[in-house]
This record gives C-alpha cells, sequence and structure tokens, in this order.
C-alpha cells in the first residue's frame, strides 16, 4: 500500500506514467470542480437570504395576532381585514394610480432621450451623454426632492415666470402639494431609471434596422411605434418596473411634496409600524410584493424578460 | 442645535471640532467608557449650551456617550421592550403622557429615587397636583421619570398678511383662508387640537379630547374631511423643515405645529413676514418630553450618572437656556429670577425676549380647555383607521 502511494506520487509528479496530469492545489480549489462551480448557486443563494427568506417572514408575520407592542404568533386575517375594508386600500390604489402616471411621463420623455442617443449621439460619446444624466444623481435625493419646492410653490420659479410674462395673474397652486405635483416629484426622481433601461434595451435594435425603415420609407412615428418599441419592449418594461417600485415605496416624495395626508405604499406601511400594528405592516408589505410579482409575471409573459440577458448578436 | 444654524459655516465647524477631537482623543466630556460614561439615547432638542453635549456633561459633572433618537414611539418601544435598548443604553428620553407607562408596565424601565435629585424640589407644582401632569411621569403611583421640557402646541400665523393675531382654531376654517393653511401629519397632535377646538366651540360632544371614543375620533374626522374635500388645507407638514419651509416660503398663512418650527421661521422670514405663535381660546395639546433610567442602568450600577443629569434637567440653568433657543417650557421654578440674575449669560434683549416667551407660554398653559398629549389612547385603532380616511379623502 505504501509503494503504491509513492508509485501514485511520482505520476503526479508528471513522471513518465501514463494518464492525465494531476491538477495543481490551485486548480483542485479555483477550478471546474471547485469554488467554480458553487459560484453559479451565489446568485441563488443571494436571492434566498436577501429576498424569498424575508418575504415569506413578512407574509407568515402579517398573519400574526398584533399585542400591545408587538405581535404574538397565531393566525388571523385581520390585518388583511383591516388593510382591505378601511381607506388604506384607496389609498394604496391611489398610490399605484399616481406611480402608474409617473412610469408613463418617464417613458415619454425618458425613451425618446435614450433613442436619440443612440440614434444621434456618435458613439464614442454616448456613453458621456448618458452620463450627464447620472450627474444630478449624485446629489442626496432628499436635497433634489426639496429643491423642487422653490420651483412649483405659489411663489416658486414657475408661478414667478408666468406671471412676469403675464400669462397668469394668480399663482398656480396646483403644481405643488397635490398629487401632480407627487408625479413631478416621482418623475423627476426616477427618470434615468427609464433613460438607462432604454438605452440599453435600444442595443437590442441594430443600426441596419433604422436603415431599413428609412429604405422603405417608414414615416418616424410608425418606425417608432411598431419597431423599435417592440424590440425594446423588455428593457422598458424593466426601467417601468423600476419607477414604479420606487414611486409606490419611496415616502419622501408625497412627505415633501404631496398635499394634506398625501400617501404612498410605504408611508401606508410606515404609518402602521409608528401605530405599532406590526401584523398591519407586514400585511401592506406582503401585498405590495403581491402586487411586484405579479406585475413581473405579466411583464414576462407579454415580453420575455429574459431577453434583457440575452448576448446581442 | 437649531436647525437654522444648519448651514455650510456649521458643517465647516462642526468638520474641524470634530477632526480636533479625534486628534486629541475625544470630544471633552462625552465619552464611551463602559460605566464611567452615562450612555444616553436622547433627542437632539434635549441639550442646550453647545453643539455637542459637552456643555450638559459639564453640568452634569459626568461624562455622557450620546446616541441620537428619533421622537418615534415605535422605536423606542422596539428597542426597549423587544430589542436591546437596556444593553445599549442607561438612559433615554421620550414623550410623557404613555411612554413612561408602556415601558414601565414592561420592566424597561425602574422607578425614581427622588431624594437623589436635589433640584426635584423646584419641579413645577403640577407634577404633584395629581392630574395628567402629575401621571406623565408616574406608573401605578411611582415616579419613573424626570421632566424635562413641555409645551402647549398652538397655531403659528403671519401677522403681516393676516392684520390681526387669532385667538380661535376656528379661523383655520375660515373660507377667505381656503387653501392658506396646514395642519401637521399626525393623527396624535392634530387630532386632539382639532378635538379640543370643537369641543370649546360647542360643534361636537367630546368627553374628553385626549383620548376620545371611536364616534368622538370619527366625528373629529368627518368634520377635517369635509373640509379637506372644500380644499382649505394646502398640505399636512412632516418633519421641521418641512414645516419651517411652508411658513417661510408663505405657501401658507397659518399651520398647527411645534414652538420652535415658529421661532426658526421667524428668524428666516426676517421683515418678509411676521410669524407668531398664538394662543387658543378653546384650549392646546399640552406634552412633556422625560427622561427615563433603563433597568439595565440599574443592572450596572450607574443610577448615579443619571441621578446627575436628571438633576440639570431640573436646574433653571437648562431651563433658561431651553427656553430662550427652542422656546420650549421649563420644568422648575425660578427661570426668570436666574435669568434676571445673570446677565452675563443673557444680554438685556435675551431677557426680554425669554419672559415674552414664557408670560405667552403660562397664557397657553392657563387656558381652562387644554389637553394632554396621549401617546397611546384606548381607541388608537380609530384614531388610525379615520387617519387613513383622511388621507384618502
Amino acid at each position: 500500500m505504501a509503494r503504491g502511494a509513492v508509485n501514485a506520487r511520482g505520476a503526479g509528479r508528471g513522471g513518465t506514467t501514463a494518464g492525465p496530469p494531476r491538477p495543481s492545489w490551485r486548480q483542485r480549489v479555483l477550478g471546474e470542480n471547485g469554488l467554480q462551480r458553487w459560484v453559479f448557486y451565489l446568485p441563488a443563494a443571494f436571492m434566498i437570504l436577501f429576498l424569498a427568506v424575508p418575504a415569506a417572514l413578512t407574509l407568515v408575520w402579517s398573519f400574526f395576532e398584533r399585542t400591545t407592542f408587538w405581535m404574538e404568533p397565531g393566525f388571523t386575517l385581520f390585518a388583511y381585514e383591516n388593510f382591505f375594508y378601511s381607506a388604506r386600500a384607496v389609498n394604496y390604489l391611489h398610490s399605484m394610480l399616481h406611480s402608474l402616471a409617473a412610469v408613463v411621463v418617464s417613458f415619454v420623455i425618458g425613451f425618446p432621450i435614450a433613442v436619440f442617443v443612440r440614434r444621434r449621439v456618435p458613439q464614442a460619446a454616448q456613453h458621456r451623454v448618458v452620463l450627464l444624466f447620472i450627474l444630478p444623481f449624485m446629489i442626496s435625493e432628499l436635497v433634489r426632492v426639496f429643491a423642487m419646492r422653490p420651483v412649483l410653490g405659489r411663489y416658486g420659479l414657475i408661478n414667478t415666470f408666468l406671471m412676469d410674462l403675464g400669462i397668469i395673474s394668480e399663482p398656480i397652486s396646483a403644481i405643488l402639494f397635490t398629487p401632480l405635483g407627487v408625479i413631478i416629484g416621482d418623475v423627476l426622481s426616477f427618470l434615468p431609471f427609464m433613460v438607462f433601461s432604454g438605452f440599453l434595451a435600444m442595443e437590442a435594435v441594430q443600426r441596419y434596422i433604422f436603415e431599413v425603415c428609412d429604405d422603405l420609407g417608414a414615416p418616424a412615428v410608425r418606425t417608432f411605434r411598431d419597431v423599435i418599441i417592440p424590440l425594446a419592449a423588455p428593457g422598458i418594461f424593466a426601467g417601468s418596473v423600476f419607477i414604479f417600485v420606487n414611486a409606490l415605496g419611496t415616502a419622501l416624495v408625497p412627505t415633501i411634496l404631496g398635499g394634506p395626508g398625501a400617501v404612498n405604499a410605504g408611508l401606508i406601511a410606515n404609518q402602521a409600524i409608528v401605530a405599532l400594528d406590526f401584523p398591519l405592516a407586514m400585511a401592506i408589505s406582503a401585498i405590495m410584493i403581491v402586487t411586484l410579482v405579479t406585475l413581473l409575471y405579466i411583464g414576462h409573459r407579454l415580453f420575455d424578460l429574459t431577453r434583457i440577458l440575452e448576448p446581442i448578436s | 442645535m437649531k436647525q437654522h444654524e444648519l448651514n455650510r459655516r456649521y458643517f465647516l465647524q462642526s468638520l474641524a471640532a470634530a477632526t480636533a477631537a479625534a486628534a486629541t482623543g475625544g470630544i471633552p466630556g462625552v465619552s464611551a467608557q463602559e460605566g464611567k460614561a452615562l450612555k444616553l439615547w436622547a433627542a437632539v432638542i434635549h441639550k442646550v449650551g453647545a453643539k455637542d453635549w459637552s456643555a450638559m456633561a459639564a453640568q452634569a459633572d459626568i461624562e455622557i456617550a450620546y446616541t441620537t433618537k428619533s421622537a418615534r414611539a415605535d422605536e423606542a418601544i422596539q428597542k426597549m421592550v423587544v430589542g436591546d435598548g437596556n444593553r445599549l443604553f442607561d438612559a433615554l428620553t421620550d414623550n410623557g403622557g404613555g411612554m413612561e407607562d408602556a415601558l414601565a408596565s414592561q420592566g424597561a424601565i425602574v422607578p425614581l429615587d427622588t431624594s437623589r435629585i436635589p433640584n426635584w424640589k423646584n419641579i413645577l407644582p403640577t407634577y404633584d397636583e395629581g392630574g395628567f401632569a402629575a401621571h406623565t411621569i408616574r406608573h401605578e403611583g411611582k415616579v419613573y421619570a424626570t421632566p424635562m421640557i413641555s409645551n402647549a402646541d398652538s397655531m403659528a400665523y403671519d401677522y403681516k398678511a393676516l392684520g390681526f393675531h387669532p385667538d380661535s382654531w376656528g379661523v383655520m376654517f375660515d373660507s377667505q383662508f381656503k387653501g392658506r393653511v396646514a395642519l401637521q401629519n399626525d393623527f396624535g397632535p392634530t387630532l386632539t387640537n382639532m378635538a379640543i377646538y370643537l369641543k370649546g366651540s360647542g360643534r361636537i360632544e367630546i368627553e374628553d379630547p385626549s383620548d376620545m371614543k371611536p364616534d368622538e375620533v370619527k366625528a373629529v374626522c368627518q368634520f377635517l374631511i369635509d373640509y379637506k374635500k372644500k380644499g382649505q388645507f394646502r398640505t399636512f407638514w412632516d418633519g421641521f423643515q418641512n414645516g419651517v419651509g411652508i411658513l417661510t416660503s408663505g405657501e401658507v398663512l397659518m399651520s398647527s405645529c411645534w414652538e420652535p418650527v415658529q421661532l426658526v421661521a421667524q428668524k428666516k422670514t426676517g421683515d418678509k413676514a411676521d410669524i407668531r405663535y398664538g394662543t387658543m381660546k378653546e384650549g392646546h395639546q399640552s406634552w412633556n418630553n422625560v427622561i427615563m433610567l433603563s433597568k439595565g442602568a440599574q443592572e450596572r450600577g450607574v443610577e448615579d450618572l443619571y441621578y446627575k443629569l436628571a438633576n440639570v434637567y431640573l436646574s433653571p440653568w437648562f431651563g433658561a437656556r431651553t427656553l430662550a433657543d427652542l422656546g420650549f417650557g421649563p420644568q422648575m421654578q425660578g427661570v426668570d429670577a436666574y435669568v434676571e440674575s445673570h446677565p452675563e449669560a443673557f444680554s438685556a434683549d435675551d431677557r426680554a425676549r425669554i419672559l415674552d416667551i414664557l408670560e405667552r407660554k403660562q397664557a397657553r398653559y392657563a387656558v381652562a380647555g387644554n389637553a394632554w398629549q396621549n401617546v397611546f389612547p384606548t381607541h388608537i385603532r380609530d384614531y388610525q383607521d379615520w387617519w387613513a380616511r383622511l388621507q384618502a379623502a
């Protein structure tokens, strides 16, 4: 046995014995059969640890019984009842509508910018132009949103400008502390998501496609509607989801720019926490998760979201 | 620290001070040495005399390891009852009138030996006279908290624009000010103040504005919903700077708010406006903040540090400064005499201003219709549910 072992070691050193050379320790540890095979499981582990487990716990806790200061194990639908049979459900729907409006406005403004950058800006400069959209976002969101107040306010820049021009005689009060103010704030906060995702989505639309459309005499609107949008749909959808999720959950915008009692889904959950109603907060969070998963499922069925990850040929 | 001092110069000064402190081994009077420093979890408004806690530490002759705390009841409850607050903190500050009951009932804080606080003899008589004020520092008859600051919240208004001094909450519902009124975005103080108004003006019968019954909550909220639908309110503000901003920008002419919001707004507006703080004949929501001793501090044997700081909170030294800087009501007697006898610390203008604030504050305290803040009203779920309806309206 000892001799056999000596022979095996000799072979391993690359002696004259036939057979493949034994991999070095580095190859064994880092190679295909080592850590490398486990690397593929990392995203899955990440998703389980930071998404699936918290989501599952949120769901479980939403059925717990509320106590004075915390909650205790049990099974009750009271938190859901409390949500659906109160004004919270109405607030939640309003919040979804405002978020949807922010998505639509962001698409109308952001996607043409992305198309323009892809089509008209020289390739070498494209990333720099996109970078220009990032720069304002280096500033804290709180500062950016708060800075909208002197612009949109009763005596803000817009009103002053319009009054100086004589277009209006009284300040317009509908652009701040209203749902419109919230939508403006959401668009200004999250527009880059649409520009970036639109920019990336446009990689799926090869330059020759534009040339073919031009050669065939297709009008610009028809090219945009029938060719560009279908090809870029997964990217547009991804950007829309980012905006929708943020507008639904970020409490800052309705707090600073919203009207009396303006809330979004994030604020509704937050208010439940402040009132120490943890099962209700969990139920609202669970409803948000279900909303978003449903949205992703619909998006996937319509646009096949895996196309976002496909290499561009 | 006053919010209006949060400017570039203050930032640079703080940065320089922090750098110097790091280079010399720490901020004087503030250290985190286990057992030697009081581990204090408190809001920034609970200190006076310096931008950090050094003046408070020096006055108490202790070291303070400070952690910033928000005013959210849920945060304190979670940390102290469910979390590791007792391991982390020796003392914490919060609202009286609910929090001391909540924390004491859960064994998170311990009763106090007031004989170890020499300045306890200065405490306002109201704390010994029974009633809600006395209740705000007690649980089951035992003293669990030392009061630090108090106020009777009212309404700030632009006197320059209005041309008169409102003396009733009713002015907020006058149609000529449609769209120029703001309320605080917090169901506790807002519903209590509105209940005080509706009760005081005889519009709705409400037994106790601090602890309304479900049908009373409904009536108050329906009243607000009606006016919200008519466009009476411009916004419900949330956060200190937000509260200041709506007044200084001229967005609203009046807003229910904390007194420091009015003080800062007044300083910021200069000659553009004249932001005053009114006394409402129907009454105001009164409140106080208290400092409590954690059970963990008792187990660690550091109660003495707590008692020394509590003694500072009941000294006119603290009372005069919190009144001057933030407009909060002192919890001890003798502040006016202290201010008069310390001209080196308070100029003639300061003295006049402080005494004016104190006088107006005492006028608010004296209104018969006042009701105390109740952090956990009996029917809190109805408060929440109806507040959500008001938001949705």
